[in-house]
């Protein structure tokens, strides 16, 4: 464990930071290429534009924007502990949408079966034309020093 | 069998779905998010890393819990929301079953909406991923 907090100043001041707003699109390649990976079909037809689309084609968007919020390495370790995708209504074939990313939060816990670690959680949120929240997609991931989560996993 | 949103009931269970995410699978993941971390497509450098051989990545995971809910769905309605709390790695190649069951039945904003309980569970029974979705019935 290091001998003082890890969240300095510096580091709280990361939650709330956002990236800058890009414009993505729901295109038909995109759709279809996320429905290829978790589906493991080639859709027989494309919808066509404005026709509401599967969730698959988030996955598409969350890096067209240049992905999430760059998280500092402040532990040897990371891993995903969660990640979500939320919906205010079907995303649609053909629309453009303005994607940004954020830290939402960022915690340190002490013990556990990670010994010392730090939760990062961040958010990437789709607004429509008119500014209204369509969807976003979030994970959360912690950072830790194996040898202390061993150690933690020894004590049982 | 179509689903019969009037006619869900809390404890309700969906049709468990059984998958064996390939490494072409996670390969094709990789290109869509285009980020490529070898512990992903490379048995030595995952083994190095102290893991069991190439993993299934986590954020492909809420997918196929998403394609859990909406192949339950079956174009009855369409999912709001769908998270996963990862507990254990998944390997590549090993199958794994998605089960769910239906926790709540409520009306929200003038809409008939249902909560699940979600899990995808390896094979040797344990769960690796706790899952929740939202879904909303046309």
């Amino acid at each position: 464990m290091p001998e003082q907090s890890l969240l300095t100043e510096d580091v709280r001041a990361l939650i709330g930071s956002e990236t800058p707003a890009g414009a993505v699109q729901v295109t038909p390649r995109a759709w279809r290429h996320a429905v290829e990976v978790y589906t493991g079909r080639v859709p027989a037809e494309t919808p066509a534009n404005g026709e509401p689309v599967s969730g698959y084609a988030i996955a598409a968007l969350e890096t067209e924007n240049g992905g999430t919020s760059r998280i500092p390495d402040l532990m040897p370790n990371s891993l995903l502990i969660a990640n979500q995708w939320e919906f205010e209504r079907p995303l649609r074939m053909g629309e453009t949408l303005t994607a940004s990313s954020r830290i939402v939060d960022i915690t340190e816990r002490f013990g556990g079966r990670f010994g010392y670690s730090i939760d990062f959680r961040t958010e990437s949120v789709y607004r429509d034309a008119t500014g209204a929240v369509v969807a976003r997609s979030g994970i959360t991931m912690t950072q830790y020093d194996v040898r202390e989560a061993r150690r933690a996993e020894d004590a049982g | 069998m179509t689903l019969d949103p009037a006619a869900l009931n809390e404890g309700d269970e969906l049709p468990v779905l059984h998958i064996q995410p390939s490494l072409g699978m996670v390969i094709r993941y990789c290109a869509l998010q285009w980020t490529f971390p070898v512990f992903f497509y490379d048995p030595e450098a995952a083994r190095a890393m102290g893991m069991p051989g190439t993993i299934i990545p986590g954020p492909l995971k809420v997918g196929l819990l998403y394609r859990a809910v909406d192949e339950w769905l079956g174009g009855a309605g369409w999912v709001r929301q769908v998270r996963a709390a990862h507990r254990r790695p998944d390997p590549t190649n090993d199958p794994i079953d998605i089960a769910g069951r239906v926790a709540r039945v409520y009306e929200e904003d003038g809409k008939r909406r249902a909560d699940l309980e979600l899990a995808i569970i390896n094979q040797e029974g344990q769960p690796s991923v706790r899952g929740f979705a939202v879904v909303e019935f046309h």
